[in-house]
């Protein structure tokens, strides 16, 4: 604030004769940054460091109680005129030396700011703590002391030997997997299904645990200290953490990349081992756990930890091989520095790089960062959203809260009050208001295409019911489902095995009244014209016996296309007479029956309704079918147009369990039907095939389209 | 008797709260409406009926009983607010009754419910010309009675010194004393008169010493670590010979100008200290920029009053960069070093700004066009005007104390004032110093007509046009009473004036005693008089013989200044106390305040076509754009100092 590169400052008096030095206790280290040799300043009391640069560095060095700052101010001016720091520069590193408790005075400092202070920064870190619930940390024990009894070993693992031996072994286990690849491949589907959550859990755990004693190992092995080690609410998951950001302090980056990387080199040597133990077991217990160990390990490993984009391991390896510190502060401080000066006109701004390539550098990461986490969270809350509901709402609200409320306001705080855009106001208001209303324009107001999905089945335009005309165990298929038949052609055989006997008895009966009158021939005397009366009778009989026979064998009633029903399977099963077999349909016309969940049906019967709607059925999805002449159905109902588009057929539409074949819907839908066309289209068209129709719908803001989507997510359960 | 405690009460300074931020604010705003819009005003009112009726009983009773009435108030003032017979109503009877009987005034309604408002830690808001200074004195006496130190604070000297003298009688009847501090006083006498119960003073000779008392402190002003060291050793401490016994109440005249447009200046206890390095460099700057010009090497914004070099004139610094001592080559501190040549050169003018005298650089306040002796630019923007000039280069002051009034009032456990004109400066009053406000009605009626603004395209068709009126109102034996901007232009309408061959009084760089002679003679018949905005302030025109006939004192503001505030005034100073008197604005489009806080553009289209609803609208927007910006810079030079302190505080100031 007071600070800026001016020689002198107006308030210079106020430290000029004060007599301060850096604390006794506290630690200096260089570090080289982008070719400057930086000091990091580190107080172990505290845990605090502080980075200086070089010039900096050279005024605070000669601090001592026994000169004033305006005597060593001087000497610098003399002894190196052109990078000695100005007097407000001055001012302002004193403030921040004072205000990280890094400087030793003559005085005793003003003990109800030291309390102010303390008590402010609390009250900060109460704050934060909403934005971080996600990621809420609880310190548990200081691990130091046990780390120097272990140190002497640690150093044996973190050496060369050591070194090959890991190589070997992680090599080793690639290469098992790979042998192993398929049954690797086949068992992942396993991995989130629920019974296996309880044991990947605490497989995570356990290797999380390791994972942090690496960074602790690591950070020990090169004279780092670790004193905080403790859980950390990841999504609500309790997870160790270990703090070793001493590494910050290591004068050679190669260190610092190495204790940030020593977390993930322990996990793939727990996921080698894990990898081999599996290998050669059979399945249970043991092969379940190394599987779970695998995974986490190797997956997890490098699309959590190895990430530079989420502020883990990967995050502090990457800052350290740019050679830029505090990346993700500073990428987001080059954002900012690029929306003031050219979206805010506001020229006094500057870059926090040095270079046009750090520029560009910190831009990028700041838009990928940004990004992915605005895509990272958007998934948990989903996810989180489908298993609680309530919880997933909460989480949403935070975020909303957070990361848009609390952002408009300060942004509107900024605008009307900073002082720093006194010159250009104006123009940053007006600018703002530009962007703020054409995002409203392009969100609230300018139509976007718009479209809903809906499940739907195809059913042929015209369709003859092959029933069966008697009832019969269904013996064979004559025909293929699919063939085009003719009329007559025979379809289906049934076979009624009660017919067989009901004719061998009427052929015995017509035998033995045949025999009767011969025997009345031969003998005389009796009456052959009653005889011959019964024979008669006998042989009507006979033929409607052959007449049920016959109607045993199914034929098709129609030309077209034979579609029998679920024939296969009834194969051997009784069917009733009349009951419906399959269809003869005619192959050339088709009809999509669609089935509208309520929220949608309000599009059925709007004026600029339905626009157009194209079917994609399952298996052909390529080939969307243009779909034409709608019908709706202006009633609920609960009758599924086919069982294939309820739960128990596969399909989407959840149906009642206990009634109606599995045709009746838990909730009443609008049906509508068009005509598909097929012309051109190389889809096999073929009755009760399902598939989803995307309805192009009169184009909508896109914020009603969101609105629709989320509720449509609350009213589903 | 010296006791320990006498020290620590001495030093003892509140820590004021920093002003609310966020929802705080919006809160805090909401207070202050309440208190604002509340019925304190009214409940003030009837308090000043019943200390109407009081006094109306203490009339005829005789002087010594009344001095005992006057003894008990006072020692129950003593003991606090809490005492039983802290009775504020019968008090004040009291006081007003002494008033009538020492000094033979008898206040008004108005001057009661001022006083009252005062005592109320309000700011009250009363009409030039209605006797505030009585009513100061009035709320003088209750602050007086507690024992606690108080200060009256008014505009100068020679102010301070005439109403201490003017109510000694009435102190003196209460059972106080009053004493002034001005300039030409050396700490002896200083000490004694701060040592009354009441002294009047200006602000800055109080600042000033609270500031120097503070350095004779040097390392431990800590009043409890002093307390606990004078126990220790009492023979090491107690020299340092404090000046001040400590502050409480300030009762501040003309606040707004106080609190609000001097605000952020600040008060610089400085000592000359040889900087070679400085001298050098500024020489070297001012040969530098010989040849770099406006626009090509340098662009000026008015509004700011800044200058920026462009990229060219980056260009020809560096490439005479070793021109300059090697101190100053790093990129930026060559550039602030240019940057401040230019600024002396272009942007500091002769005679507006400064003059010169015995071959010494002198600035000009702008606004009153009095010379401010001993006072000089900071950081080297003094150095460099005298290198413009051709002079020997001054050695710079060196800092050794500052402190901006702002801050210095926030101090104040009571702080109360009085002022002509607070209204639009409400918010930051509030804001920063928890002053709620207080309108006060006038004794009178009002009798003022202002007349329309005349609104000209050039600044010299203005001139003449005013010149021509004032003309008219001389002929008419009315006195006239002109207000400019800056001593600059007040000469300008001088020369306009003497051509037309008028008498003129200017007032300009004069004292204050002759100020104040000069301002009470403008309201004679015929009177002509020319004043910067500020002059006189404080002092009653009253009205000549057979003016209030003609038509009274007749004002003309020759420019709108940046605070409406300020206007007002001006305007202020015609019809006062129920005399009859007019005003009038003349504008021109050249005018600073369109300058700077108007878009260029916008300011020749209006020049173009000078259409009145436009340029009014056009006027009154600057103004509000002028008011915020300056409200906005009282908050974060506020805040500035807060992070000083937060973050300096190893380097105690206060």
């Amino acid at each position: 604030m007071a600070g800026s590169a001016r020689m002198f400052s107006e308030h210079w008096y106020r430290v000029a004769n004060q007599r301060v030095a850096l604390r006794p206790g506290v630690r200096t280290r260089r570090q080289r940054f982008r070719g400057e040799t930086w000091r990091v300043l580190y107080d172990p009391f505290a845990h605090n460091f502080y980075r200086v640069r070089p010039a900096a560095y050279a005024f605070i060095a000669r601090l001592t109680p026994e000169r004033t700052v305006e005597e060593v101010w001087d000497e610098c001016l003399k002894e190196f005129p052109g990078e000695a720091p100005g007097q407000g520069e001055v001012i302002q590193l004193l403030a921040q030396l004072y205000l990280s408790n890094l400087l030793q005075l003559d005085l005793p400092p003003d003990a109800r700011q030291f309390f102010e202070r303390y008590r402010k920064r609390k009250q900060k870190e109460k704050a934060s703590y909403l934005s971080y619930i996600m990621f809420a940390r609880f310190p548990l024990f200081d691990p130091d002391d046990l780390l120097n009894r272990v140190s002497p070993y640690i150093r044996k693992i973190f050496s060369l030997p050591g070194f090959i031996l890991w190589l070997g072994l992680v090599l080793g286990a690639i290469k098992v997997a790979i042998d192993h690849a398929g049954t690797l491949a086949d068992q992942s589907q396993g991995v989130l299904a629920p019974g296996n959550l309880f044991m990947l859990y605490i497989s995570l755990v356990f290797i999380k645990a390791l994972h942090e004693f690496g960074h602790a190992f690591a950070c020990k092995r090169y004279g780092g200290e670790v004193h905080v080690m403790g859980i950390m609410l990841m999504i609500f998951t309790p997870i160790p953490y270990v703090d070793a950001t001493a590494s910050w302090a290591f004068r050679q980056r190669r260190r610092r990349i190495l204790v940030a990387c020593s977390g993930m080199i322990v996990e793939l040597f727990v996921a080698a081992i894990a990898t081999f133990i599996w290998a050669n077991t059979g399945e249970g217990n043991l092969n379940a756990l190394c599987y779970n160990l695998m995974f986490i390990a190797s997956v997890s490993t490098l699309l959590f930890n190895a990430n530079p984009l989420l502020r883990y391991d990967g995050y502090y390896i990457l800052s350290d091989m740019l050679d830029i510190p505090n990346l993700s502060q500073r990428s987001q401080q080059q954002l900012r520095h690029w929306a003031q000066r050219h979206i805010l006109g506001r020229r006094s701004s500057t870059s926090p790089a040095q270079t046009r390539g750090e520029a560009a550098t910190l831009g990028i990461y700041g838009i990928l960062s940004g990004l992915y986490r605005l895509v990272v969270f958007s998934g948990i809350i989903l996810f989180v959203s489908k298993r609680f509901l309530l919880a997933g709402i909460v989480m949403a609200a935070i975020c909303v809260i957070s990361w848009v409320l609390v952002p408009i306001m300060k942004y509107i705080h900024y605008l009307l009050t900073d002082s720093s855009l006194e010159r250009n106001r104006f123009r940053a208001i007006a600018v703002s208001a530009v962007l703020a209303i054409s995002f409203g324009l392009l969100v609230g107001v300018v139509p976007f295409p718009s479209s809903f999905v809906s499940p739907a089945v195809l059913l042929s335009a015209r369709q003859t019911e092959v029933p069966a005309r008697t009832t019969g165990l269904i013996e064979e298929l004559k025909v293929a489902s699919g063939t085009p038949v003719l009329p007559g052609d025979s379809l289906v055989r049934l076979d009624d095995p009660e017919w067989k006997y009901r004719w061998q008895d009427e052929v015995a009966l017509l035998r033995h009244t045949q025999a009767l009158r011969r025997r009345a021939l031969n003998e005389g005397g009796t009456d052959v014209s009653v005889i011959d009366e019964h024979l008669l009778l006998m042989d009507r009989r006979l033929a409607r016996l052959q007449d049920e026979y016959d109607q045993l064998d199914v034929r098709a009633p129609d030309e077209g296309v034979w579609v029998a029903g679920a024939l296969d399977d009834l194969k051997g099963m009784y069917a009733q007479r009349g009951a419906v077999l399959g269809y003869v349909i005619n192959p050339d016309e088709f009809i999509a029956v669609a089935v509208i969940a309520q929220d949608e049906a309000r599009w059925l019967f709007d004026e600029s309704g339905i626009r157009r709607g194209r079917l994609r059925l399952y298996g052909s999805a390529g080939e969307p079918l243009e779909l034409g002449d709608w019908t709706m159905i202006p009633a609920e109902q609960r009758h599924l147009p086919s069982p294939a588009l309820g739960w128990q057929g596969g399909g989407e539409v959840a149906v009642s369990a206990g009634e109606g074949n599995g045709v009746t819907a838990l909730r009443s839908f609008f049906e509508v039907r068009a005509k598909v066309e097929t012309t051109g289209k190389d889809v096999a068209m073929l009755h009760g095939r399902t598939g989803r129709i995307r309805f192009r719908i009169a184009p909508e803001p896109l914020w009603r389209q969101v609105y629709r989507r989320v509720r449509q997510i609350l009213s589903d359960d | 008797m010296k006791v320990p405690s006498e020290d620590y009460h001495r030093l003892t300074v509140r820590t004021p709260p920093p002003p609310p931020r966020g929802l705080d604010a919006l809160a805090h705003q909401g207070v202050g409406f309440a208190k604002r819009v509340g019925g304190r005003r009214k409940r003030l009112e009837e308090l000043v009926e019943k200390v109407q009726s009081h006094e109306a009983s203490l009339e005829h009773v005789s002087d010594r009983h009344l001095r005992d009435e006057i003894e008990e108030h006072r020692t129950a003032f003593l003991r606090g607010r809490g005492d039983p017979d802290h009775r504020t109503d019968r008090a004040l009877a009291t006081v007003c009754e002494a008033a009538f009987r020492s000094i033979g005034l008898r206040p008004y309604p108005v001057q009661i419910l001022g006083a009252l408002a005062m005592e109320n830690n309000c700011l009250a808001e009363m009409a030039t010309g209605e006797g505030k200074t009585l009513t100061a004195a009035l709320a003088a006496v209750m602050a007086g009675w507690t024992g606690l130190p108080c200060h009256v604070l008014t505009v100068n000297d020679y102010l301070a010194h005439r109403d201490a003298n003017w109510f000694k009688p009435l102190y003196q009847f209460c059972g106080l004393h009053s004493g002034c501090v001005t300039e030409d006083m050396d700490p002896e006498m200083r000490k004694l008169q701060y040592e009354q119960p009441i002294t009047y003073t200006t602000s800055k000779e109080l600042l000033a010493d609270f500031l120097r008392d503070r350095l004779r402190l040097q390392r431990v002003a800590d009043p409890q670590r002093r307390l606990i060291r004078h126990l220790l050793k009492p023979a090491a401490s107690s020299r340092e010979g404090l000046v001040l016994r400590g502050i409480h109440t300030a009762i501040v005249d003309e606040a707004d100008s106080l609190l609000i447009d001097e605000a952020v200046t600040p008060l610089i206890i400085a000592q000359p200290r040889e900087n070679p390095l400085l001298k050098k460099a500024v020489l070297a700057a001012h040969d530098l920029i010989y040849d770099l010009k406006e626009g090509t090497h340098y662009s000026i914004e008015m509004r700011y009053r800044e200058l920026k070099l462009t990229d060219e004139g980056d260009e020809v610094v560096e490439s005479r960069i070793q021109e300059l001592p090697p101190v100053w080559r790093g990129a930026i501190r060559s550039r602030e070093l240019v940057e401040q040549a230019l600024t002396a050169r272009d942007l500091f003018l002769k005679d507006t700004h400064y003059v010169i005298r015995d071959d010494k650089v002198q600035i000009v306040d702008e606004f009153t066009g009095r010379i401010m002796a001993n006072r000089s630019w900071s950081e080297g923007l003094h150095q460099a005007v005298e290198a413009k000039e051709d002079l020997e280069i001054s050695e710079p002051n060196e800092t050794v104390a500052r402190m901006s009034f702002q801050r210095f009032f926030r101090l104040f456990p009571r702080l109360s004032g009085m002022t002509g004109t607070a209204a639009e400066a409400r918010k930051p009053l509030w804001h920063i110093y928890g002053l709620p406000i207080i309108r006060i009605p006038t004794h009178r009626p009002v009798n003022r007509t202002v007349l329309p603004e005349r609104i000209f395209p050039e600044r010299l068709q203005k001139w003449e046009a005013v010149a021509d009126e004032v003309k008219t109102m001389h002929e008419a034996g009315r006195p006239v009473l002109i207000g400019t901007r800056s001593v600059k232009f007040s000469e300008e309408l001088a020369a306009e004036l003497a051509l037309r061959g008028l008498q003129y009084n200017l007032l300009n760089a004069v004292r204050h005693e002759e100020e104040a002679r000069i301002v009470a003679e403008a309201g004679l018949p015929g009177k002509i008089t020319i004043a910067t905005n500020m002059a006189g302030r404080g002092t009653d025109i009253k009205l000549g013989h057979g003016v209030a006939d003609a038509g009274g004192l007749h004002v003309i503001a020759t420019e709108r200044h940046e605070s409406g505030r300020i206007d007002r005034q001006l305007i202020g100073r015609a019809a006062r106390q129920g005399d009859p008197g007019s005003a009038q604005f003349f504008v021109s489009l050249e005018d600073e305040l369109f300058r700077r806080f108007l878009p260029e553009t916008l300011r020749k289209g209006l020049a173009r076509n000078p259409n009145r609803p436009a340029v009014l609208s056009a006027l009154n927007a600057a103004q509000k754009s002028a008011e915020r910006q300056a409200f906005r810079r009282l908050g974060s030079v506020l805040s500035t100092d807060n992070w000083l302190d937060e973050s300096l505080s190893f380097a105690t100031e206060v």
